[in-house]
């Protein structure tokens, strides 16, 4: 990934990871994530005074913008992110820099600029000194602050106030403060440095549904903003000054999307079929509140997988009951009359303090999910109250992670039937809520049908699915190749799955990244998938691919995938009978690329 | 002036959070209030965040805390109260 490529002309080629969907032509914004230069000026005697209450005003401007961040922070992405503003106030408004900062001022006669910038180097040096590697990181928040406070000695806004119409963000990487300051109104696309799937920088585009990319190296350097640039984010191509042919090119594919997007609109609230009358249900899957906005606005029929990890916060404490309930009653309230589905607890004993072993030396395979929820009683037992609480207030299913054994689902249902008797003993209403289980290990496969007699639906997680199965963990790059996703071992555990879910009439709703693509779509509906759950922005693009299919097209086309030696076979299968049957809806570049012969 | 003995209980030490609760509590009592390493070498302004950022106190690390002033009682309490509850990371 991210390997820079040959400049042909001006025209340069960025490659990163693409971690939220979409193609977009804009021009550039450069957002600055450390790094103003500060020059040295010599004041005059009569100067000092003066330049003293410039730092003051700038302090308190400074003071302003991080409070309405913070404000900002803890309705959009929680108190998990938001703390570390309140760390960021107290240190602008810490004595002991400020008095450093002044003194500069007085003593040396030098700018309030220098002066901060000495006061902060100093400061760095005595971090860059401390053993511990998380305080020592602490050293980017100093830099954070202080960038800020040279932002506002300058006179200007923040970097990104003077956002046009087609901005798109470049910068190195985002800090938490830039990501919460940004007018995501106007924001087109992001492309970041660094970053991964799991950055701030991609949960929030993918919330926000534009597009974004991140690992791209060294972009930011020489992006100069209202350059134009190209993010295609289905390709994880960034491209600076693009000629005009590949201006062309895009420009068409922009407005292509633009306009099926537009048909689309019009369709949301309706059901949805394929063109022989199949009906197919598409969900949301939520974790953060900045994702809600998404599942009105692309008409997602409830929530199909709400994943509460988000709840902890940072590193921390669990949440309490009546932070949970409230939490789980919000979500229920966002998705109406089809309900939300909760996954409890998807956690290791990484992610809590004082939980359990904290280097195991196979998470993966570790105290995890519902293992975890099982060995600690208490976080199931508050967990489970807290959702039968919420149940009375809305709809809501529970659905149990990592489920490798029906014993799993046996224990977990006995906790919620005590739960739920201890709450009516003290007079607290509960709601009813059924209980499914996550299909993500080879197991629970291969025993699907005993599973399904005792849960009430089945959620299939591809991404767990994959890696499981096929034994490659998806964020190593080393064993890239060996993830395929259309590996005939993934297609007959799905095909199995579905199968043994409509056996025992249970529902069965896929999650995961094959649902928010379109060939994997096509393939998962020819498999007998009928209920999807995608992040919210992907709903368009998926519907469409929908709207355009035969199911008993797609029914024969999944057949002969299943008969398929090699995951190659089935891509390749998948590349000549998608566009031989929907050339109009599968263009060559939104098929599996080809790779090389082996 | 008075003093006791606290010990940080908490996964990830006085990291950002845990020193910014402890700043806030500080800033609210008129005493000045002090931590030092037991070891004697560092100590901070618990109501400087970057002062007690230096202190790289991490779990287990056992500290000195002195308070002096108007409530130095009620602000000593505040305080040790905190590092008792490990910052309120510990609850469940």
């Amino acid at each position: 990934m991210s390997k820079r490529r040959k400049e042909t002309g001006t025209e340069a080629r960025w490659h990163g990871l693409g971690v939220s969907d979409g193609v977009v032509v804009g021009r550039v914004l450069r957002v600055f994530s450390g790094t103003r230069q500060a020059y040295r000026a010599t004041l005059n005697e009569k100067d000092v005074e003066r330049e003293t209450r410039r730092l003051r005003a700038a302090v308190r401007l400074a003071r302003r913008q991080l409070l309405a961040i913070k404000a900002r922070a803890e309705k959009e992405l929680g108190a998990d992110h938001a703390y570390i503003f309140d760390a960021h106030l107290l240190m602008l408004e810490d004595r002991k820099l400020l008095e450093d900062v002044e003194r500069q001022i007085q003593e040396e006669r030098v700018n309030a600029e220098w002066a901060v910038k000495v006061a902060a180097d100093r400061l760095l040096a005595i971090y860059a000194e401390i053993k511990d590697d998380y305080l020592r990181e602490r050293g980017s928040d100093i830099e954070d602050v202080t960038q800020r406070l040279l932002v506002a000695l300058s006179g200007e806004g923040p970097d990104n106030r003077n956002l046009t119409e087609d901005a798109i963000i470049v910068a190195e990487d985002l800090l938490p403060s830039a990501v919460a300051e940004l007018d995501f109104e106007h924001a087109r696309a992001i492309a970041t440095d660094a970053g991964g799937w799991t950055s701030h920088t991609a949960i929030i585009a993918r919330g926000l549904g534009i597009p974004a990319i991140v690992g791209l190296r060294d972009l930011h350097r020489h992006a100069r903003t209202g350059d134009t640039i190209v993010v295609d984010a289905q390709q994880g191509i960034a491209i600076l000054h693009p000629s005009s042919s590949t201006l062309k090119q895009y420009e068409a594919l922009t407005a292509e999307a633009l306009g099926k997007r537009q048909a689309v609109a019009e369709d949301f609230g309706k059901p949805l079929h394929t063109l022989d009358g199949k009906e197919i249900v598409l969900r949301a899957n939520v974790e953060l509140p900045a994702e809600y906005e998404g599942v009105r606005r692309f008409g997602a029929r409830g929530i199909g997988l709400y994943r509460t990890e988000f709840l902890l916060s940072h590193k921390g404490a669990m949440p309490s009951e009546d932070e949970q309930c409230e939490a789980y009653v919000e979500v229920a309230q966002l998705a109406g009359e089809d309900g939300a589905t909760i996954r409890l607890f998807d956690l290791g004993g990484d992610k809590v303090v004082g939980a359990g072993p904290e280097n195991e030396r196979n998470p993966a395979l570790g105290l995890r999910a519902i293992r975890f929820s099982l060995t600690h009683a208490d976080v199931l037992r508050t967990q489970a109250s807290a959702i039968l609480r919420a149940a009375k207030r809305g709809r809501l299913d529970v659905v149990l992670p990592m489920i490798s054994d029906v014993m799993d689902v046996r224990r977990v249902r006995r906790v919620f039937n005590e739960e739920r008797a201890r709450l009516e003993g003290e007079g607290k209403q509960t709601g009813r809520v059924r209980i499914g289980a996550m299909i993500e290990v080879p197991a629970a496969v291969m025993t699907a049908d005993k599973i399904a007699q005792e849960v009430d639906f089945f959620s299939l997680g591809t991404n767990d699915l994959v890696q499981y199965l096929l034994a490659v963990d998806r964020g190593n790059e080393g064993v890239a190749d060996w993830f395929r996703s259309l590996h005939p071992a993934v297609l007959q555990s799905i095909h199995r799955t579905l199968d043994a879910a409509r056996k025992a009439f249970i529902p069965a709703v896929v999650c995961g990244e094959m649902a928010s693509t379109p060939a994997y779509v096509a393939v998962l509906i020819g498999l007998g998938a009928t209920d999807l759950s995608m992040t919210a922005s992907s709903i368009p693009r998926v519907r469409h691919t929908i709207e355009g299919i035969k199911f008993a097209d797609a029914q024969e086309i999944a057949r002969e995938c299943l008969e398929c030696e090699t995951a190659n076979d089935v891509e390749e299968l998948v590349r000549v009978r998608f566009s031989e049957k929907w050339p109009q809806l599968f263009p060559p570049k939104s098929l599996p690329a080809r790779r090389s012969a082996e | 002036m008075i003093e006791r003995r606290v010990v940080v209980t908490n996964r990830l030490g006085l990291h950002a959070r845990a020193a910014a609760r402890l700043v806030r509590t500080a800033t609210g009592y008129k005493s000045a209030l002090r931590l030092e390493r037991a070891d004697g070498t560092a100590a901070a302004d618990a109501k400087s965040i970057l002062s007690v950022l230096m202190l790289a106190a991490s779990r287990g690390t056992e500290l000195r805390a002195v308070a002096e002033g108007a409530d130095e009682k009620e602000a000593m309490n505040a305080v040790c109260d905190l590092f008792v509850n490990g910052f309120g990371e510990n609850e469940s």
